[in-house]
């Protein structure tokens, strides 16, 4: 007899965003014969969540968001399992376990599930009367509730709200967008800096109110009969009526289903600038990774949709055999543009 | 918007399918669609084999099921795995979120949900328990997930979950409450839209009913609408549910039924009550046909009217009990001892299972011989939406009655000469005392070995039958599609013609100019009609769910001309993209679709 054929890798990614897509993309490139399966909670195949603030544009057809149609995945032999939640992990023995009691042995696992919309403690217990927006099904929901010109209120305004109020304003829907520490999120913005950057806000057409002036919010209601549909109170008395109201506070890293595996968390997912987790054979990428950063001497997260792409790239590039080091692919700096509006390298996609 | 969508409901024996797909296809069908369904369901009673809940709904008239569902739920994964390809792309796959049990690698179903199918998980089980306070009501869940999803109105499913338990309150009570918190699990699930229902299309003409109907419920409304009598018979799958129904509508009418100890008491008791002048009856499937055999003979000697439906299983022997075939042709038109003609009539689809059903008893009155109704357990078991007239087409009585015998005249029961029937008495008529014997005899029913009158009495037993190809209002065969000179023409029967004009209509709308033609009457032959269709033919397609290909090994017995035979015997219904492929093929057209 010949030689033996050596048995394919298997490498599983959670996580079907951008980093995870970019990662099973490289895979292929690197190792033709390898298994690469994706987990993925959402149910529908990779779309881009940077294109959804156009389902208040009236696109509202999800297959207009799939960044490749089901053939790609077919071609690339590329296995996505959608609805598919991770309970656990098991690095001693490589074994993923689903969330519906079935277990998937890897050979080299990629975390890459991304982070959920942060909402700070004292507004958790007003979930169910606010609409997220970090899917295609919450933004969906949230452009059905809000109607013709009707009105937002954005609560916190990170750079993803604030793309979206763009977007809002442009649709000729009111906005007003209740400030406070986690504005321009992730960008990191000076006391200095910050009044110009709300003005420029302003004359974007955006209505903001500052949450600390007026005590900090108290409750969120739904609005009484014949009024908006919810109401938003503050310590001073003061009361916003609008249609929905939207959290825009940050993300915060999905790495529930990694505890107890041994791998080092933070707040995300501790990884060396190879992208590796503190366990051998798993990599983490994405917004759900701090990367340590010899410049800065501390372990940071980088966001953007071309950093997040590119680290797809570099740790599926790292588990088929390269070390190279991450590098930053996109610059952070928050401007004022040339007509007073802000512009942010992080709405720069596609 | 037409509506085109077939669901299919897949679980073991026990999860309740069969009873899901029921009550959906009566919701549907009450909301005006139309319906084609086929259940398929394993020989052990429970907890073992796989059960097959399948339907296709639809505003146009439909001939089979489609190849690929638009929806498939699963009720348990290790049964419904395996049809997970068989969901078209974008179509749904409904299932149990979390198993209760640790499942390897590729246990679960989202494991072969395919990149362009939708997948909806839902917590059927818990939702079972919160509405029902147990493990029950589960196929229920997800009924009123799928209403929910597919946003179709509660009163038709709450309609039919009514009739499906209006013995059993506690039942209906809880199926209720399940339908309610699965539609509204639903309600809280994005809906990715791809499967839609349009409106319901009215074709009722005025006075008729419809309804949506089992082929073997229909063969016993066409018994009964017909007049049956009397039916003596004996169970077997997949006939039982024939003399099930008799007997619960015979005595309502004043008939009789009697469960013999086995088919041959069941086959002499309706020949001996069809000589008394009955309107009489049994069913059967291949093995008790093969019991019936030697007493058909005797049906055709003594000239006794007898009807046998017959619905066909996998075999030989036991052989597949709970699947479908075609393979009975041969018994049915040849089998027996001796020169033993008899009428086969083999419907198409539900529809069909009425008439053939209700015309049996005017031809075996009429030509005073047995027929056999031939049919299978896909055509047993399929459901269509079936219009029927508001009278029933069937004539009470085709006796040809003897007439006042002139004096000193005997009566002649085997007269000879004329169309080959003769005048028939019912025993204890005044002036027409007669013998009916197994042996061969003259005239008057007396035994004769004589060779003059054997050759006679065998010409004459044959010759009545012909008229049988003109019996008024009997479709014995139809041709569909292009008219004169085709490429291929695709001549079927039994309920495998369904699939065949399904696929020689798909052939025609990519231009292949084909036909088809279905062929009822199996015996006598309608030789001519099917001849001249076949010389229209530049190729001919025979597909059948046999290994033989007897329809074929028949039709060239009648006319000699080559032809492509596509023998099938999955147990399952034919797939119509097998039938086309092959069409396309014949017609040159296999290369031109590849590179479409």
């Amino acid at each position: 007899m010949g030689d033996t054929a050596k048995k394919a890798r298997h490498h599983i990614i959670v996580g079907s965003g951008v980093a995870g897509s970019q990662a099973a993309e490289t895979l292929r490139e690197c190792e033709p014969d390898a298994r690469i399966t994706i987990l993925t909670l959402s149910s529908l195949l990779f779309y881009n969540r940077y294109d959804l603030p156009k389902v208040f544009r009236g696109h509202r057809d999800w297959r207009e968001y799939l960044v490749y149609p089901a053939a790609y995945y077919r071609d690339w032999k590329i296995n996505v399992r959608r609805c598919s939640r991770v309970a656990g992990v098991d690095a001693r023995r490589r074994v993923i376990a689903l969330d519906h009691k079935e277990e998937i042995r890897f050979d080299t696992l990629l975390v890459a599930s991304g982070g959920r919309g942060y909402i700070p403690e004292d507004l958790t217990d007003f979930r169910p009367l606010m609409h997220g927006f970090s899917s295609y099904t919450e933004a969906m929901s949230a452009a059905n509730e809000v109607p013709k010109k009707g009105h937002v209120i954005m609560l916190g305004g990170d750079m993803i709200g604030l793309d979206l109020a763009r977007t809002l304003i442009d649709t000729r829907h009111r906005v007003t967008l209740v400030a406070g520490p986690n504005t321009f999120w992730p960008h990191e913005v000076d006391d200095d800096e910050r009044p110009a950057l709300i003005a420029a806000l302003e004359k974007m057409g955006i209505e903001v109110l500052e949450g600390a002036d007026a005590g900090g919010i108290v409750s969120i209601e739904e609005g009484a009969r014949g009024l908006s549909a919810r109401r938003v109170v503050f310590r001073d008395g003061t009361e916003l009526y609008g249609d929905v109201v939207m959290p825009f506070f940050g993300l915060s890293p999905s790495v529930e289903f990694m505890l107890g595996s041994g791998v080092d968390i933070e707040r995300g997912l501790l990884v060396d600038p190879a992208l590796r987790t503190t366990t051998e054979g798993i990599y983490a990428a994405g917004d759900v990774c701090q990367i340590w950063s010899d410049a800065e001497r501390r372990y940071r997260f980088y966001y953007g949709w071309k950093n997040v792409r590119a680290m797809g790239d570099l740790a599926a590039r790292n588990i088929t055999g390269s070390s190279d080091p991450w590098v930053p692919a996109q610059d952070e700096k928050l401007h004022i543009s040339g007509d007073g509006k802000i512009q942010s390298p992080f709405w720069e996609y596609a | 918007m037409a509506t085109d969508i077939q669901i299919s409901i897949v679980g073991s024996a026990g999860d309740g399918t069969i009873a899901a797909g029921d009550i959906l296809k009566n919701a549907l069908a009450g909301m005006g669609y139309k319906i084609i369904s086929f259940d398929i369901y394993p020989p052990e009673i429970r907890g073992f084999g796989k059960c097959i809940a399948r339907m296709r709904i639809t505003t146009e008239q439909a001939y089979s099921l489609k190849h690929k569902s638009d929806v498939l739920i699963s009720l348990d994964d290790s049964h419904a795995i395996p049809h997970a390809g068989e969901v078209r792309e974008c179509g749904a796959v409904i299932y149990e979120r979390a198993s209760i049990v640790q499942l390897p690698e590729g246990g679960h179903i989202s494991a072969h949900i395919g990149p362009g199918q939708l997948p909806y998980p839902v917590p059927v089980r818990e939702l079972a328990e919160k509405s029902t306070g147990a493990n029950r009501s589960r196929n229920i869940v997800v009924l009123g997930f799928l209403a929910g999803l597919l946003d179709l109105p509660d009163e038709a499913f709450l309609k039919a979950i009514a009739k499906k338990f209006k013995r059993k309150a506690e039942a209906a009570a809880a199926s209720e409450a399940a339908y309610r918190i699965g539609r509204d699990f639903a309600a809280q699930t994005f809906k990715l839209d791809d499967v839609v229902f349009g409106p319901p299309v009215s074709t009722v003409v005025a006075g008729a009913t419809v309804e949506m109907i089992s082929g073997n419920a229909a063969i016993v409304r066409g018994a009964l609408d017909a007049g049956i009598d009397t039916f003596f018979g004996y169970p077997i799958t997949p006939a039982t549910s024939i003399m099930e129904r008799l007997a619960a509508e015979m005595p309502k009418r004043g008939g009789r039924l009697l469960q013999t100890e086995d088919e041959i008491s069941a086959i002499s008791a309706v020949i001996g009550a069809g000589y008394a002048g009955a309107r009489a009856a049994t069913s059967t499937s291949g093995p008790g046909l093969s019991l019936m055999a030697e007493m058909l003979g005797m049906g055709v000697i003594g000239e006794v009217p007898a009807v046998i439906f017959v619905s066909q299983r996998g075999g030989p022997s036991t052989g597949l009990p709970t699947k479908t075939e075609q393979s009975d042709l041969h018994m049915a038109v040849f089998g027996g001892h001796g020169d033993a003609p008899r009428i086969v009539i083999a419907p198409t689809n539900v529809d069909g299972c009425y008439r053939c059903a209700g015309k049996a008893f005017e031809l075996a009155e009429a030509y005073q011989t047995p027929v056999i109704v031939l049919v299978d357990l896909y055509l047993s078991n399929r459901y269509e939406t079936v219009v029927f007239p508001a009278r029933p087409p069937f004539e009470a009585d085709m006796n040809r009655r003897p007439g006042k015998q002139s004096a000193g005249a005997q009566y002649k029961r085997y007269a000879l000469g004329g169309d080959s029937i003769s005048p028939r008495a019912i025993p204890g008529e005044k002036g027409t005392m007669h013998v009916v014997t197994g042996l061969e005899h003259n005239e008057l029913g007396r035994p004769s070995d004589q060779a003059e009158m054997h050759e006679a009495m065998s010409r004459k037993r044959h010759e009545k039958l012909k008229a049988a190809l003109k019996h008024p209002d009997l479709t014995t065969c139809k041709r569909f599609g292009d008219e004169g000179a085709v490429d291929v023409g695709v001549i079927s029967w039994g309920s495998n013609f369904g699939e065949s004009l399904e696929a020689m209509l798909k052939a025609r709308g990519e231009g292949i100019r084909c036909a088809a033609m279905k062929v009822v009457m199996l015996s006598p032959f309608p030789t001519e009609a099917v001849a001249a269709f076949l010389a229209d033919c530049k190729e001919v397609l025979v597909p059948e769910l046999n290994y033989q290909g007897q329809f074929a090994n028949l039709l060239q017995a009648h006319v000699a001309r080559p032809v492509t035979r596509l023998n099938r015997v999955p147990g399952e219904p034919m797939k119509v993209e097998d039938i086309l492929e092959e069409i396309r093929r014949l017609a040159g057209r296999k290369a031109a679709q590849k590179a479409a």
